[in-house]
C-alpha cells in the first residue's frame, strides 16, 4: 500500500470515529398535562325552620313554601351534580323535654324560589340535584311539630344538617 | 501479510460505514395520551400512576432497530388556569416507566427529572409512560388547568 493509500484509508477511519462519537440530532415530542378545578361547595343555613308559638296537644305544620320554612343556600361548581343528605333531628328539646318533630318536605331549585324547582322528602337517604349555570342551589325544608298535651312552656330548638358533596 | 491487514481493515472500514447508513432510520416521538388528573377539588392533591392506563401520560418512541436513546423530559413546575393561574405538579423520582413491549404492565422505572438512556426493541420502538401529582392550593381558582410536556430523545449511532 502506498503512503497516499495509507492515509485516505487513515483520514476514513478517523472519519468513522468521529462519526460514530456524535449523538443522531434530537427529536421532540410533547403532550398535554390537564385538570379541571372544581369550585369547593359552600353550605350556608339561610333561614332556620321556625314553628313560632305552638301550643300544647296542637299540631303544627310548617310548609316548605312558608316564609317561615328553613332554606339552606350551596354554591359550588357551576352546571355540576352533587349529592345531598339531611341529618334530621327526631325531637326539639329545651331543659330535657321533647318536642317531636317530623314528617319533613323540602323543595330544591336552581333558583331562589318554591317553583320551578323540585318536591323532595329530606332524609338521610342520598339524593341528587344539578348546581344552576351560576353554581347556585336553594333547599327549603318544612316539618310538623307534635307538642304534647302536657308540654311544659319554653325555646325548643334542633340542628338539621345539610350535607352536600360532588 | 500486509496486504491481508489492509484488506481486514478495509472490511470493516465498509461494514462501519454500512452499520453507520442502516442507524440513519429516523427516529420519532408521538405523544399518543395525555396525563389526565382529571377533576380536583381546591387543597385536595391528586396523584397519577404511570401504571394508570387511562390517566397517565403515554408516548411512543421508533427508531433504529436495538439502538440507544438517551432521553430527557422538559417538565412544566405548574399547569396554566383561569387568568393565569398556577396549578403546581409534581413529579417524583419513580414518575416515568420505559417499556420496550410498550406494554404498561412492564415498564421499567426511572426519574424524569434526571437524563435516561434506553435501548429501542428489535422492532426499533419502545413506550414511555408518565405519571405525576397535582397540588391545588386550598383557595385554587376553578376552572381548566394545562400545561406541555416535552419529551427530547437523541440516539447514538
Amino acid at each position: 500500500m502506498t503512503t497516499t493509500a495509507k492515509t485516505a484509508l487513515a483520514g476514513l477511519l478517523l472519519a468513522l470515529i468521529g462519526a460514530g462519537a456524535s449523538p443522531a440530532q434530537g427529536v421532540n415530542g410533547s403532550l398535554t398535562a390537564s385538570a379541571a378545578l372544581q369550585a369547593p361547595i359552600a353550605v350556608t343555613g339561610a333561614i332556620p325552620l321556625n314553628f313560632q308559638s305552638v301550643f300544647p296537644g296542637v299540631t303544627k305544620t310548617v310548609a316548605y313554601s312558608d316564609v317561615t320554612a328553613g332554606r339552606f343556600d350551596v354554591t359550588g361548581q357551576a352546571s355540576t351534580l352533587v349529592n345531598y343528605t339531611f341529618t334530621l333531628p327526631a325531637n326539639l328539646t329545651n331543659a330535657g323535654q321533647n318536642l317531636p318533630i317530623g314528617s319533613w318536605t323540602g323543595y330544591v331549585n336552581t333558583t331562589q324560589s318554591t317553583s320551578g324547582g323540585t318536591a323532595i322528602t329530606p332524609s338521610a337517604a342520598a339524593g341528587s340535584a344539578t348546581l344552576s349555570a351560576s353554581g347556585t342551589l336553594y333547599f327549603y325544608v318544612g316539618a310538623t311539630v307534635t307538642p304534647a298535651n302536657n308540654l311544659p312552656a319554653g325555646s325548643y330548638t334542633g340542628t338539621v344538617t345539610l350535607t352536600v358533596s360532588y | 501479510m500486509k496486504r491481508l491487514r489492509y484488506s481486514v481493515a478495509l472490511a470493516l472500514a465498509v461494514l462501519a460505514v454500512a452499520r453507520s447508513a442502516a442507524a440513519q432510520r429516523p427516529i420519532t416521538v408521538t405523544g399518543l395520551q395525555s396525563l389526565a388528573f382529571g377533576t380536583l377539588l381546591p387543597g385536595v392533591p391528586t396523584t397519577i400512576s404511570r401504571t394508570d392506563p387511562v390517566r397517565s401520560g403515554q408516548f411512543l418512541l421508533t427508531g433504529p432497530h436495538n439502538s440507544q436513546a438517551s432521553l430527557v423530559f422538559t417538565l412544566p413546575p405548574a399547569l396554566v388556569g383561569p387568568g393565569g393561574a398556577l396549578l403546581p405538579l409534581v413529579f417524583g423520582g419513580g414518575d416515568a416507566g420505559y417499556s420496550q413491549s410498550l406494554s404498561i404492565a412492564s415498564q421499567v422505572g426511572f426519574d424524569p427529572r434526571q437524563r435516561f438512556v434506553l435501548t429501542l426493541s428489535q422492532r426499533g420502538s419502545g413506550s414511555v409512560f408518565l405519571g405525576g401529582a397535582a397540588q391545588p392550593t386550598p383557595t385554587q381558582r376553578a376552572g381548566a388547568y394545562t400545561a406541555t410536556i416535552i419529551l427530547t430523545v437523541a440516539t447514538y449511532p
